[in-house]
This record gives C-alpha cells, sequence and structure tokens, in this order.
C-alpha cells in the first residue's frame, strides 16, 4: 500500500470522530503550549538578562553593598560607611571605589510630586566607569563638589511613559526628604538644579545608572541626608577575568568579616540563573506530566478506536492488507494527532509567551522583586530557537507514537475471521 | 486441482460450549468449477468458505491452495493469498465512509496498484454491475442489492483465479438474484473464474455445475 494511501486512510479514519480526534488534540497541545511557552520565557529572560548585565553595567565592576537583592540573601544589620571604601582601595587589583549614598525620597516638580530614589555619587568617577550608560541625552554632566545640582534619569523625566515630561535643564526642583529626629518626623526640602536627563538605559543594574534614579553630588548628598552611611560601593578592578574577579571579591568580604554583599555580574547572572533553572526543572516536570496525560488520552483514543473498527480491519485483512500496513495506519491516525496537536501548541506557547511578555506578569513579579534595590527592572522577550522548536516536535511525535504503539500492535494483530465476527 | 482440503475440522469455543463446526470435511475443487454449497444454517458452511478463502485456521486437517498448504504461510504470505481470493460476504462488508468506487477499489489499494489503472478498473467493475450512476455514494447510502452488487464489484477488482462467495443472493429480490447469477455464471464461463457459492436457495443452486449438500459440519451429499 502506497505511504499517501496510507495517511488518506488514517486521515479518513480520524475525520469520522472530529470532536474526540479534537480533544485528544487539545491535549497534545496543552502540553507542548506550557513546554513553548515556557522555553521561551525563561530562555528568552536568560538571554536578555545577560545582554543587560553585559551592557547595563561594566563587567569590570564588583558592587560591595548591604542590600538585599531579593533573592534570598540573608543579611546582618551592618552599616557600611562610606569612608569604608578606603578599606577596599587597599586590596589588590582594586582600580577605584565609587561609594553611592542612596534614599527613596520624593521629587517635586513643577505640577507632579513622584516617589524617587535619590543617589549621591562622584559624578566624573561613576562617568568614567559607566561611560556608555551614564551619558547626558540632553544638558551635560559635569563634575561637581558639593553644589545642588541633580542628573535625572530617563524614566524619572517621563514616568508614565506618555511624553509628559517633568523636568527642564536648569530648571530647579525639590527634593523632599522625611527623616525622624528624635521623636518628630522631618520633611528636609531642598532646590536642586537639574543639569542633565539621561539617555534611555532600559533594564538591569547593579551599582550601575538607572533610569529610574535621580543622581546627585556625593558631598552634597551627605549633607543632605546628613548621614556617612552608604548601601552600595561600586568597585572598579584592574584584571577583570572570572577568576581575578572572584578572588578580590573574597577578600573584600573577608576585609568586612562577611557582613556585607559583594557581587559582580557574573555572580548576579548566575544567582538568577539558578533560580530559574530551578523553576524550569520544576515546570519541567509539571508539563512531563501533562504530555504523559495527553498521551494516555491517546492511547485511550486509540484503544476505543480500535474496538470499533475491528470489523473494519478484519475486512481489510481479507482483502490482502498485511499486518505491517495495518500497524501504519494506526499508528498515522496518532501520529497526525500529535502533529497537528504540537504544532497547534507551538503557535500557542509562542503566543503564551508573548502575552506573558506584553502583560509584563513575569517581568513585572522580578522588578517588583528587585525595585528599590541597586537592580532596575529586567525586560525580557521571548525567544523560540530552533532547538526548543525541535525538541517540542520531538516530544509530541515521541509522546504519540509511544503511545499509539500499542493500539496499533493490537490491531495488526487482529485475525480476520475473528474480526468479522465482532460487533 | 486448485483447491483441496482433507480431514478438515474446525472447533471453536464460546465460553465453556464447543462448537464443531467442521467434522472432517474432503474436498477437491478443479479448476473452472462452479460449485455451490446447500444446507441449513449452522452446518458448517461459513466456516468452510473462510478455511478455503484462507480467512480462519482449521483446528486439524489441511487446506491446499495451488499446491500451498496454508497452515505453513507466514502473515505476510497469507495477504498475498487473500489478494488472489474474491471473497463475498454473507453481509456485504464495505466499509461505509466510503463510496462504492472506493470501496471496489479498495484492494488495489492495497496491493498498491496505481491510481490511474485502479480508477479504469473500478469503474469498469462498477458498469458491469449496473452501478455506475451510484458509484460516488457512500456505501452507508445505498440499498442492500446495491451493496451486494459492490462488494462482487470488489471481489473482482483483483481479478482473482477464484470467487467465494457466502450467501451472494441472500438479500436480493428474484429478479437481482438472476442477474447476480448471470453475472457469476458469465465469469465462470468467459474468464474461467473457479466460484464457489454458499447459498440456501435452490434455485441458485440449481444454475451451477455442482452442488454439494452439508449437515452438521459434514459433507453429506455430492
Amino acid at each position: 500500500m502506497e505511504f499517501t494511501e496510507i495517511i488518506a486512510y488514517a486521515a479518513s479514519a480520524i475525520k469520522l470522530r472530529k470532536l474526540r480526534a479534537g480533544l485528544t488534540i487539545l491535549g497534545i497541545a496543552i502540553g507542548i503550549t506550557a513546554l513553548v511557552g515556557l522555553l521561551a520565557i525563561t530562555q528568552g529572560f536568560q538571554i536578555s538578562l545577560k545582554a543587560q548585565l553585559q551592557r547595563g553595567f561594566a563587567t569590570d565592576t564588583i558592587v560591595v553593598t548591604t542590600q538585599n537583592l531579593g533573592f534570598g540573601y540573608e543579611l546582618k544589620d551592618f552599616e557600611l560607611l562610606i569612608d569604608d571604601a578606603e578599606i577596599i582601595e587597599r586590596i589588590d587589583n582594586v582600580k577605584q571605589t565609587i561609594p553611592m549614598l542612596q534614599k527613596n525620597c520624593y521629587g517635586n516638580f513643577s505640577n507632579y510630586t513622584i516617589p524617587i530614589s535619590v543617589v549621591g555619587v562622584d559624578f566624573a568617577k561613576y562617568e568614567s566607569v559607566y561611560p556608555e550608560s551614564f551619558k547626558a541625552s540632553a544638558g551635560s554632566i559635569s563634575s561637581y563638589e558639593n553644589q545642588s545640582v541633580a542628573v535625572i534619569g530617563k524614566s524619572v523625566n517621563d514616568p508614565w511613559q506618555n511624553g509628559t515630561l517633568l523636568a527642564e535643564i536648569n530648571r530647579d526642583f525639590e527634593i523632599l526628604y522625611t527623616t525622624r529626629s528624635d521623636f518628630e518626623f522631618v520633611n528636609e526640602t531642598s532646590p536642586f538644579k537639574c543639569i542633565a536627563i539621561l539617555d534611555e538605559i532600559g533594564g538591569a543594574t547593579v551599582g550601575g545608572p538607572s533610569d529610574y534614579s535621580v543622581y546627585i553630588p556625593l558631598e552634597r548628598a551627605k549633607s543632605f541626608f546628613n548621614t556617612t552611611e552608604t548601601s552600595t560601593i561600586v568597585v572598579q578592578v584592574e584584571q577583570s577575568d572570572e577568576e581575578s574577579i572572584a578572588q578580590t571579591s573574597k577578600k573584600i568580604e573577608d576585609a568586612f568579616d562577611s557582613q556585607i554583599l559583594v557581587v559582580s555580574s557574573a555572580s548576579i547572572y548566575k544567582t538568577i540563573s539558578s533560580v530559574m533553572d530551578q523553576v524550569q526543572v520544576l515546570m519541567t516536570g509539571v508539563i512531563a506530566i501533562s504530555l504523559l496525560v495527553a498521551g494516555v488520552g491517546i492511547m485511550n483514543i486509540m484503544i476505543i478506536s480500535l474496538m470499533e473498527r475491528t470489523r473494519e480491519i478484519g475486512i481489510m485483512k481479507a482483502i490482502g492488507m498485511k499486518d505491517g500496513t495495518v500497524l501504519a495506519i494506526f499508528l498515522s491516525e496518532s501520529l497526525i494527532m500529535g502533529l497537528v496537536g504540537t504544532l497547534s501548541g507551538i503557535g500557542f506557547g509562542y503566543l503564551l509567551a508573548l502575552g506573558v511578555n506584553n502583560l509584563d506578569l513575569l517581568g513585572g513579579m522580578i522588578s517588583s522583586a528587585t525595585e528599590g534595590t541597586v537592580m532596575g527592572g529586567i525586560p525580557s522577550t521571548p525567544i523560540l530557537t530552533t532547538t526548543n522548536l525541535l525538541s517540542a516536535l520531538f516530544f509530541g511525535i515521541a509522546v504519540s507514537i509511544l503511545f499509539g504503539i500499542y493500539p496499533a500492535w493490537r490491531a495488526s494483530r487482529l485475525e480476520p475471521v475473528d474480526a468479522l465476527r465482532y460487533e | 486441482m486448485i483447491i483441496e482440503t482433507s480431514g478438515l475440522e474446525k472447533t471453536y469455543t464460546l465460553g465453556k460450549v464447543s462448537i464443531h463446526a467442521l467434522r472432517g470435511v474432503d474436498l477437491k475443487v478443479e479448476k473452472g468449477d462452479l460449485i455451490s454449497i446447500l444446507g441449513p444454517s449452522g452446518c458448517g458452511k461459513s466456516t468452510l468458505l473462510n478455511m478455503l478463502g484462507a480467512l480462519d485456521k482449521p483446528t486439524e486437517g489441511k487446506v491446499i491452495i495451488d499446491g500451498t498448504d496454508v497452515s505453513t504461510l507466514n502473515s505476510g504470505q497469507l495477504s498475498e493469498l487473500r489478494r488472489r481470493i474474491g471473497f463475498v460476504f454473507q453481509f456485504f462488508n464495505l466499509i461505509p465512509r466510503f463510496s462504492a468506487k472506493k470501496n471496489v477499489e479498495m484492494p488495489l489499494i492495497v496491493a498498491g496498484v496505481k491510481k490511474k489503472e485502479r480508477t479504469k478498473r473500478s469503474i469498469e467493475l462498477l458498469e458491469s454491475v449496473g452501478l455506475s450512476e451510484r458509484m460516488n455514494h457512500k456505501a452507508a447510502e445505498l440499498s442492500g442489492g446495491e451493496r451486494q452488487r459492490v462488494a462482487i464489484a470488489r471481489a473482482l477488482s483483483n481479478n482473482p483465479r477464484y470467487l467465494l462467495m457466502d450467501e451472494p443472493t441472500g438479500n436480493t429480490d428474484s429478479k437481482t438474484t438472476q442477474e447476480i447469477m448471470e453475472v457469476i455464471k458469465r465469469l465462470n464461463q468467459d474468464d474461467g473464474v473457479t466460484t464457489i457459492v454458499v447459498t440456501h436457495d435452490h434455485n441458485v443452486a440449481a444454475q451451477t455445475k455442482r452442488t454439494l449438500e452439508m449437515l452438521d459440519g459434514k459433507i453429506v451429499k455430492w
């Protein structure tokens, strides 16, 4: 029997029970949708994360922080001081240190008051480490010692992303900081002049410039916030290979008796990746079960089909159809259902990933976990790689063949006279 | 001699009851024969016909077709053998979702005959049984007599060397019965197709060259 005839025969049998076949196909499609969607999201996330980490902040930096990065570190109640940067500077391989004094405040622009993250930092040093991202799109960043000037991140200027711009170059705005003096809350307010607005940076930064921050000179920050405590010190190193970074990180940790968190782009990437890997392992288990259930569905339907068509199989065998052909027809039926399910699952999976991404479900989850830390939000785009496509295709086909084989084998073994007698 | 059986026995077990359908049948069929087998229901006619068509295996004894003992054939060889036999079942056994034409074509499709050739052959056959008007109707939409004729056309599609028919006129009126008998006689005479017809219609039996009578699993009259 010709191959095309086998397929045509199998298709005619599927068409006979459209709803039933449709539901079986749906079962496969759901499993594959989950598989493709998850892979597209997690891989897209990992790839964009890596790109962000390489672009968003320099690879030759280590960040020393007392902040919790939202990934399960448990930190002690330890105060890191701006002068502690000197301890770090004495360590080998350290080129320079940039202490950052970060506080959450309100920015009072002429018409609007919005929450802002104010970072006190040495502009010149910061620019030398992050020349790509600490870059003005308007105005210019110059070195100021102790003046009330500010460099504004893009998202602070355009917080609703609708063109309503808050800041203007050389125009003053107020920074409002609430502190506590004995038993009273005190609102410190001071005007700052906007000297530059940053280019869009986009995405994750650990220590590096962020779209969501307002930068003021470090000395001015010390006097304004009346503190010398810092949350973050960015350390630029001479040798930036993985081993040197690890060694230097270790030395810094030891110098502070492990009371602080030392992170590098590589270590952040590793941490997030390992979290994503765990999520992926868990999800893979769930997906495997759903594919297994879909496979059982195929087997179930094929056995019912076998019973309904026993007489037909008897007829076909009586007119000379070979066992192998009967096997091929039944396998083709489960394979056709599996393929249709897999292909639609791949389509739906990609749409699912796009949907999750557009609704910002995952990004939202992660940026809410990292908000207010040295990291910004991490955007991601789902990625449909050839490997993922092929593996989805492989699993779809494998499941439909694996679970189709038993009913097909039973059909092929029917004796014509028994099959013909079957009612 | 193209079909020969010796000491053919068949025992079925239905639950705990054993049914001796055949109790020692010795039969010789010559090339070009036209034989009818008469007998009451349950005498083993259909069982015998299934054995001769290589659809069933005997419990005891042998079926020799074209000099080959059927019991020595593997499933692939059995399939090949069945393609050389035209079998008309008692209940037509057409595939209801296929058209009359597709049903007639089916043995040719199974045998791997090219589309052009098998289309031509199936149309010819349906014309010869007077169904050219109805060939694109699904088997399920045809009347009993029409289905019977489609079943005969299907049995002939592979140009079989012999034709086995189980009650081919069991569901037809006398006019259709006669039409079918004319087809059978013509095939036997003109094309030399060896034919065995199981029937309980004496009128049908009278038109064959030879009549066997069966009773309780044995041939009682030649």
